[in-house]
């Protein structure tokens, strides 16, 4: 059975794929995204630029290879005159042409240059990861010193080493990049050389050499070329620099260095004699850096584009406020005096390359005082995202809307003064996954506490001080005194994540909202954290939101649990009932996720393909893919209706739901109008 | 006819004071065609402890045998191993077909009709489809690029297997497949399989035996269902008493007073005696009279103990122990 249910798993899982964007998506959009940095300014400036560049090195000398070394006798070291417009020099030769057939050197030498740079760098940059232990140290030692000298200073150094001449001209400034792009490559590749991929293929067996070319060069290769191609920018100056002062081309061979320092001899008799080269070695040192520019901005796109999805949740510090869904006037009345939350019809939604897509999409949601509700559902169901725009946390390219949102008679749909927000700041908190990410890392955990008490309550500093050592007394961290003055580096996963929930009740909460505040805990802190949330309910009188995918957590904790599915409620019931969901989502849940009394000799239950991406839901209810029970119907996104329950009513958005036969369950379905279990079924 | 041993293995990391002894004197066995289990909270050695049968951590005493021969540090290793991050798993400029025929190649795969042929087959028994080949891991969810791991891994024909965490990153619905698929393997391959998780649940479906680790060391190592039905240790009980279950209380995991909020110890600076005292239900923080836990290493007399239990009183009590 286990066969059969993962080969549907499998073919779902590629067919699902097939219909979902991910596929074929990305070779397009980067290809448009490439064709449109191409149409900015920079990229047209950089396209061209390089074009010239390139066009010159190679034809120069062959269509101005003979003027150049024409003298005209008639005119020696003349000024811009009609047949010389940069004039001519001390041999009557056309200074124009000279700059012209100058570019293939001047670009060739910094072109090698260059690439002794990068070679030798790249080469000893990845042996000081690859390389055994102690030779590993030997190269990160000698790269670290080598880093720390100034890089003209050490290119003087081996240009009078190798002696003066082109050659020496190139090694010298090779070796003098080799540290720089050593140091690049040392750190690109160690973050590669660490990453899974790697050391699955040293177990496997594949040799160092392949590692490095397969596996690690391409990986950095992006970083490397980018800043290559600066650095050759870079390099065409110093080339210049040392032609200049003649450790560079020597006579009769010319590059525009060497002719700067001829041109600036006659400066007053002809100053294009030296502003010509100059002019060269601007424009192409341009050329290579607009070409690198434009790299930068393609790597960079990419890589922000990859982020996008977790900014917001990792940051819980700026409090910039959602825009409240804008038109509808808020309801005539206001919530019954009971709920510390109600939220109507709340949608997220973001704009993508491809089109709008909404992850949460329409959540209804009523927490009354005192109560806790837990929100499970798997990543990309919309939770988090449902909890930070309840704390008005979202950024930028997401946009929040809602029919209604109150908090504590407080309408966070219109844009609040500051008072408002400011009685938001200590009535919501927040507590986060990575307590990390929320706490300042520079500052004392008691200092931050404290200045929470100062800018919302107005305490003195001291008094706000002495607040914050009795909430993580609270929190029950021993010796709260001295552990107030450390800074959160100094502090376990545990007692930091017990930190937030303290900063979480220097004021007086009336909503604590908790993201997988456990995740990343294990199990005995996991208790602790769980049992001080617990308790901090009871005694504070706050109602907690708890959003976790893990069922277990949130039922240990809540009265009530909301599931998620592709951006929408699709359960509602009482912990106690969770037993019997009516939802097949949460049933096929349920059996999927071993527990400790899951029968061992049979294979687990599966839930055949994937979650949904919210670029590309299935038409109808978002769970018919993977639902055994499905049909025709289905075809038609069910809405959350109430659903009787073995002990109290429950939402279900579902056609089919699981309904118990009357006699099995032996209780009697109950009476709607009696049982008043919080928040569900309400119609207002 | 394949099994893994550990012996007495030790991995420090770093010099002097700031010595870290992440794993710590263990002693494993994971015989032939048997899943052991290895649990324990995050940092107590249990990925350093994979990466030292791989040879990805240097061992600093002790040795580590397959059938009895030490493991190579290099070239293909008898024991291969899948790591708990889907994304990093794999290459992502190279295909999934491209990663399986590397692993082949290593494994003495020639010639390109062979490895096609061979990429199919290794996808298929994944349950995978081979069409998926010509794909990058981007185009894949991460319960198939686990699965593809897995391939990549059984493509070195390794004679044992260590799965660390390979589950955790991954969705609870696409979970399931994937611990089925390992049952699976082990019941048709024979396989055996060191299965490194912090769920005390998933870790309870697929293996034989349960070893739990603390602060570097096994603590204890018993039969599944002995393990989790009758648990010797206290640190086990504690693992057992705190994992969430589906309808259970948070009281139910409450601990004494005397160490409900004691912090995890310092890896760097292990108590003294046995480890787990400062922590301990039953230890001396709860019942003053242990004084010898303080000063005792359990592990000196662990033979002595027909539990092989690293307690002084493994037997003797049970976690509720009312104190006073
Ligand atoms: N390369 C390293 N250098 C220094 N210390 C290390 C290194 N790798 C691991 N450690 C330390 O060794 C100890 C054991 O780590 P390990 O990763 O084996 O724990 P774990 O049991 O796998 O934890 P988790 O459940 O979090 O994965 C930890 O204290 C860790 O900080
Ligand atoms: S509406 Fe249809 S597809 Fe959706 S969960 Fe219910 S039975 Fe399944
Ligand atoms: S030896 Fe003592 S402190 Fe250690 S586990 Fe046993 S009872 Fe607890
Ligand atoms: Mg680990």
């Amino acid at each position: 059975m286990s066969a059969a249910n993962d080969h549907v798993d499998a073919s779902v899982d590629s067919t699902a794929k097939d219909a979902a964007p991910s596929s074929g998506k990305p070779v397009s959009g980067r290809r448009s995204r490439l064709a449109m940095l191409f149409a900015t300014p920079v990229g047209i400036a950089a396209i061209t630029a390089d074009l010239l560049v390139i066009l010159l090195a190679v034809f120069g000398p062959i269509i101005w290879g003979t003027r150049a070394e024409t003298n005209d006798f008639d005119n020696l070291d003349s000024g811009p005159i009609s047949g010389h417009p940069f004039g001519t020099d001390k041999l009557g030769r056309d200074i124009l042409a000279r700059v012209l057939v100058a570019a293939r050197l001047s670009i060739g030498l910094a072109l090698s240059a260059t690439l002794i740079g990068i070679v030798v760098g790249v080469l000893i940059g990845t042996m000081a990861n690859l390389a055994g232990r102690r030779l590993s140290r030997v190269f990160s030692t000698f790269i670290g010193i080598a880093v720390a000298f100034p890089g003209l200073l050490l290119a003087l150094f081996f240009a009078v080493i190798f002696g003066a001449g082109p050659t020496g001209a190139v090694l010298a400034l090779g070796a003098a990049m080799a540290p720089g792009f050593a140091r690049l490559t040392q750190t690109l590749s160690a973050s590669v050389v660490g990453r899974d991929f790697v050391s699955a293929a040293k177990v496997l067996g594949v040799s160092r050499l392949r590692v490095l070319t397969r596996h690690v060069v391409p990986n950095i290769a992006e970083p490397l070329i980018v800043n290559a191609t600066l650095a050759a920018g870079s390099c065409l100056l110093a080339f210049a620099g040392l032609s200049f002062l003649g450790l560079g081309v020597q006579l009769p061979s010319y590059d525009w260095g060497r002719m700067l320092a001829e041109g600036l001899n006659a400066i007053y008799t002809n100053p294009m004699a030296a502003l010509g080269p100059a002019l060269a070695i601007v424009l192409s040192g341009l050329a290579f850096n607009l070409t690198g520019e434009l790299g930068a901005q393609l790597a960079g796109r990419r890589t922000t584009r990859g982020r996008r999805r977790q900014r917001g949740a990792a940051d819980g510090s700026d409090d910039q406020r959602a825009p409240g869904a804008g038109g509808l006037p808020a309801a005539a009345d206001t919530p019954s005096s009971d709920a510390v939350l109600v939220v109507r019809n709340l949608r997220v939604s973001v704009r993508t390359d491809g089109g709008t897509i909404e992850p949460v999409r329409g959540v209804d949601l009523t927490v009354r005082a005192g109560e806790a509700v837990g929100i499970v559902g798997e990543s990309g169901s919309g939770k988090s995202l449902t909890a930070l725009s309840i704390a008005g946390l979202t950024h930028e390219p997401l946009e929040v809307t809602a029919d209604e949102l109150w908090f504590d008679e407080l309408d966070l749909r219109s844009a609040i003064g500051r008072r408002g927000r400011a009685q938001l700041g200590t009535s919501l908190s927040l507590v986060f996954q990575d307590p990390m990410s929320s706490l300042n890392p520079t500052m004392r955990v008691g200092d931050q506490l404290a200045e929470v008490a100062t800018e919302h309550q107005h305490l003195s500093w001291k008094n706000a001080r002495e607040r914050a050592v009795s909430r993580l007394r609270d929190v029950r961290i021993a010796a709260p005194g001295r552990r107030a003055r450390q800074l959160p580096h100094e502090w376990s996963g545990g007692m930091r994540q017990r930190a937030m929930i303290g900063m979480g009740l220097m004021g007086e909460p009336k909503l604590l909202i908790a993201d997988e505040p456990t995740t990343a805990l294990d199990v005995t802190v996991q208790q602790q954290v769980l049992e001080l949330l617990e308790s901090t309910k009871q005694q504070s009188g706050a109602a907690l939101l708890l959003i976790s995918h893990d069922l277990s957590v949130v039922s240990s904790v809540c009265d009530r649990v909301v599931v998620m599915y592709a951006g929408r409620i699709v359960e509602e019931l009482p912990t106690a009932d969770l037993e019997h969901a009516r939802h097949p989502y949460t049933k096929a849940l349920l059996r999927a996720v071993p527990s400790m009394d899951t029968p061992r000799e049979e294979p687990l239950a599966t839930i055949a393909g994937r979650p949904p991406d919210p670029a590309s839901l299935p038409v109808g209810c978002p769970f018919a893919p993977r639902c055994p029970r499905a049909d025709d119907r289905c075809r038609v996104e069910p809405a959350l209706l109430p659903v009787a329950g073995r002990r109290a009513l429950g939402l279900a958005a579902c056609h089919h739901p699981h309904l118990d036969p009357v006699s099995e369950s032996g209780v009697s379905i109950v009476d709607i109008s009696k049982v008043g279990a919080p928040g569900i079924g309400e119609t207002r | 006819m394949s099994s893994l041993e550990f012996r007495d293995v030790g991995v420090t990391f770093g010099f002097g004071p700031g010595a870290l002894r992440a794993v710590d004197g263990v002693n494993l066995q994971v015989p032939d065609g048997t899943v052991v289990g290895l649990v324990g909270e995050s940092g107590s050695g249990k990925s350093t402890l994979a990466r030292a049968a791989v040879g990805l951590a240097p061992l600093t005493t002790g040795s580590i045998t397959v059938d009895g021969t030490p493991i190579p540090r290099r070239g293909t290793r008898p024991v291969q191993m899948i790591f708990q991050d889907p994304v990093a798993a794999l290459d992502p400029r190279m295909t999934i077909g491209a990663s399986l025929g590397e692993a082949l190649a290593v494994a003495g795969v020639r010639g390109r009709r062979d490895r096609g042929r061979q990429i199919g087959r290794l996808l298929e028994q994944v349950h995978l489809d081979p069409e998926l080949a010509v794909r990058p891991p981007a185009a894949l969810s991460g319960g198939q690029r686990q699965r593809v791991a897995l391939a990549r891994a059984l493509a070195a024909e390794p004679k044992v297997m260590i799965a660390d965490e390979i589950t955790s990153a991954l969705d609870v619905s696409v979970q399931g497949a994937v611990l089925n698929l390992i049952r699976e393997l082990r019941r048709d391959l024979g396989l055996s399989m060191l299965f490194i998780s912090h769920n005390l649940a998933v870790v309870r479906y697929v293996s034989d035996l349960i070893a739990v680790m603390y602060l570097g060391r096994i603590v204890e190592i018993a039969p599944t269902e002995q393990l989790i039905n009758d648990p010797q240790h206290p640190y086990t009980r504690l693992l057992l008493s705190t994992a969430p279950r589906l309808g259970a209380t948070l009281s139910a995991g409450r601990l004494p007073d005397g160490v409900r909020d004691v912090e995890p110890a310092d890896p760097h600076d292990p108590p003294t005696g046995c480890s787990f005292h400062p922590r301990c239900p039953v230890g001396p923080a709860v019942d003053p009279g242990r004084t010898d836990c303080v000063t005792d290493d359990p592990f000196l007399s662990i033979d002595e103990r027909p539990h092989r239990a690293a307690c002084l009183y493994a037997g003797r009590h049970s976690l509720r122990k009312d104190p006073a």
